[in-house]
């Protein structure tokens, strides 16, 4: 047995016979959440490459599966993440039920993480790039309803992630390249150039990322933000990857400035144009934007700290985003769009919806007190240490989704009177309690939740 | 392979220029399908230059059942669909075209002093790149983007062709081409909107 035969191959099996079951959709839910949460067990009880010994059974787990030549490895470094990675898919799988979305997101999302972890084991890294594509490929019947107009934002969202890989492939290339020969310097700047324009479409970076909030406005807000959440976590995590296993890309005196001024760039605009922006599907596409930036600014300031606030920020980010999308689909459940002339008054209707889009939104808006705001208070200390500039730059763009967020709030509490009849089920109202609960607590009590995924990745140690 | 064999690249490089215009402008879905097919074909050919024959014989069956699958998903009986217009969007177009022609020759020779490789198959990877952005750039309508996004994949695919010559490489591109086919022939039967089939 070995590890990427129980996190990649297994996972991705139990996705088809679910997919035969799909009609079944709280046996599905039920049992691909408690798949997941196993799963996420296994990966922090089970040691790999060491013999285990159950009463009479024993046996041991090896960290490689040999696949036509190459290799997917998952040792005991990668066991952090396999356990988030399946709790946020237990997390949105569960949450599914609830927010009544489409009952394609447990086979279709168990193919997508299978894939996106094997993306993150194989080697060489550069199949990565083909086997990312090929979860934007499955992620694209997820993002499309039978029956609706393919909107812009999908056909978006496809060819940019489709451009990635050949960018990324050729950056294979000219790195194995530059490795063999490190003085020749055209080499060096066309791994460069690769590198950097792969990543720019990978992580929806500005001006690339248009498609964020086309798509949270087109396609079920429930699954576009699954999905997007699992890319981006994964494509962040493998430009790390790129990073600490290329010693003279890290060492390259202008990256991470320029790594520092993109996270700036896409934090302001993103703030700024949620600012302006009149509908709720489209605000959380644009958290979603100021988030990825939020992480580039924290890699860019290139240390342990920089990295422990890189992973910080995922547990704060999973909840407020899962939080975020479920109220988002409860509240549109009736509605004929998110715009604000159709949701105004909803929450005299669906009080707990509203509230938990207001912790969420605020919280992803760096509000005190919520999850985000130590984290992202000490991003922006560090990077305003460097530039004093690209520190306020990005509280300005902070501040636009803070506003944002108290702008959709009053439309949702203003306006119509609706009869006093609640609207919302008793899993939805817990899952909700549950999202925003967390979110306070670790709000208040940051320090207990950073430790907690402190080893979520087992690269970027080299940091200073 | 076939090696450098002269006459026959420069047909594959003029045929891609055929192809790859007559993708921009047409609107009829049979002719822009039979059109992408005869485009695998040259670059087909341009692969062999770089690749033992069966390999590169695997990037044309992947492109020709990418062809078959899109085909297969179009409405039965569609009116080709005449945007208003027409007349002057045309001549845009193929003053883009001509534009991206231009860079596509002037590129080339630059390209072939950083990455040594045949021209030919330089001029045909970029003509195929710079055409399939301009096609993604033109277009919102399913069939199209998908045509669009095969061009410049076979644009990269050629030039990643010749400097990486991975069976498994190939195989997994053969099977992205078959995926976004796929998709593209999924986005076709679900969607509402037929017109986004023209």
């Amino acid at each position: 047995m070995s590890a990427p035969l129980i996190w990649i191959v297994f996972p991705m099996a139990a996705g088809l016979l679910f997919w035969l079951f799909r009609q079944r959709v709280g046996l599905v839910t039920l049992l691909s959440t408690i798949l997941c949460l196993l799963l996420a067990l296994l990966a922090l009880l089970l040691p790999v490459d060491q013999r285990v010994v159950i009463g009479p059974l024993r046996f041991t787990v090896g960290p490689t599966l040999d696949f036509v030549g190459r290799r997917l490895v998952l040792d005991n470094g990668d066991k952090v993440f396999l356990a988030f990675f399946y709790i946020i898919c237990a997390f949105w799988f569960a949450g599914s039920y609830a927010a009544r979305a489409s009952v394609l997101i447990i086979p279709l999302g168990l193919g997508i993480a299978s894939l996106l972890i094997a993306a993150l084991a194989v080697e060489p890294f550069l199949y990565a790039a083909l086997l990312v594509e090929m979860a934007v490929l499955l992620s694209v019947p997820l993002l499309v309803e039978p029956g609706k107009p393919v909107g812009r934002g999908v056909l978006r969202f496809l060819i940019f992630q489709t451009l990635a890989m050949p960018f990324i492939l050729l950056a294979g290339w000219a790195l194995g390249g530059v490795e063999a020969n490190p003085s020749n310097q055209t080499l060096v700047t066309l791994a460069t150039v690769f590198l950097g324009l792969g990543f720019a479409f990978w992580l929806a970076v500005f001006p690339f990322y248009t498609w964020i909030p086309m798509l949270t406005e087109e396609s079920s807000p429930y699954v576009s933000v699954f999905l997007i959440l699992v890319l981006q976590t994964v494509n962040l995590l493998l430009g790390l990857r790129f990073l600490e296993n290329f010693g003279w890309l890290r060492s390259m005196p202008g990256l991470f400035p320029v790594l520092s001024q993109i996270g700036t760039l896409m934090i302001v605009t993103a703030g700024l144009w949620a600012v302006f922006q009149k509908d709720l599907a489209r605000l959380v596409g644009y958290g979603v934007i100021v988030e990825t930036g939020f992480s580039i600014l924290a890699v860019s300031l290139a240390s342990q700290v920089g990295r422990q606030l890189f992973t910080s920020m995922f547990l704060p980010r999973v909840i407020g985003f899962g939080l975020w999308a479920l109220s988002l689909a409860i509240l549109l459940r009736d509605s004929r769009s998110a715009r604000f002339e159709h949701v105004e008054g909803l929450l005299q209707q669906m009080p707990f919806a509203t509230a938990g889009l207001a912790v969420a939104s605020l919280s992803l808006g760096g509000l005190p007190l919520l999850a985000e705001f130590p984290i992202r208070h000490v991003v922006l200390e560090g990077v305003s240490r460097q530039s004093l500039l690209n520190g306020l730059w990005a509280l300005a763009g902070s501040m636009g989704i803070l506003f944002s967020a108290f702008r959709g709030l009053a439309v949702l509490s203003r306006g119509r009177l609706f009869p006093q009849v609640y609207s919302e089920t008793r899993l939805q109202i817990g899952l909700l309690l549950a999202g925003m609960v967390c979110l306070i607590v670790i709000g208040i009590f940051p320090q207990a939740f950073s430790s907690l995924l402190t080893g979520l990745i087992s690269v970027g140690s080299t940091f200073p | 392979m076939i090696g450098n064999s002269g006459p026959l690249s420069t047909l594959a490089v003029f045929v891609i220029v055929l192809t790859t215009l007559f993708l921009l402008l047409n609107q009829n879905w049979r002719w822009s399908i039979t059109a992408l097919v005869i485009q695998y074909l040259a670059v087909f050919v341009l692969t062999a230059q770089v690749w033992p024959f069966g390999l590169a014989a695997a990037k044309l069956v992947a492109g020709w059942m990418a062809g078959a699958v899109l085909s297969a998903s179009q409405p039965p009986a569609q009116p080709a669909v005449e945007d208003q217009g027409w007349g002057a969007t045309f001549v845009f177009r193929l003053l883009a075209a001509v534009l991206v022609w231009i860079l596509a020759f002037t590129l080339s020779p630059m390209v072939v002093n950083i990455i040594p490789l045949s021209p030919s198959l330089v001029t045909g990877t970029v003509l195929l790149i710079g055409m399939g952005l301009l096609h993604l750039g033109m277009t919102t309508r399913p069939m199209r983007v998908l045509a669009g996004l095969l061009t410049t994949l076979s644009g990269f695919e050629l030039i990643y062709a010749a400097v990486e010559s991975s069976v498994l490489v190939a195989g997994l591109q053969a099977v992205v081409t078959l995926g976004l086919s796929l998709v593209g022939a999924y986005l076709l039967e679900t969607s509402a909107d037929k017109e986004g089939a023209a």
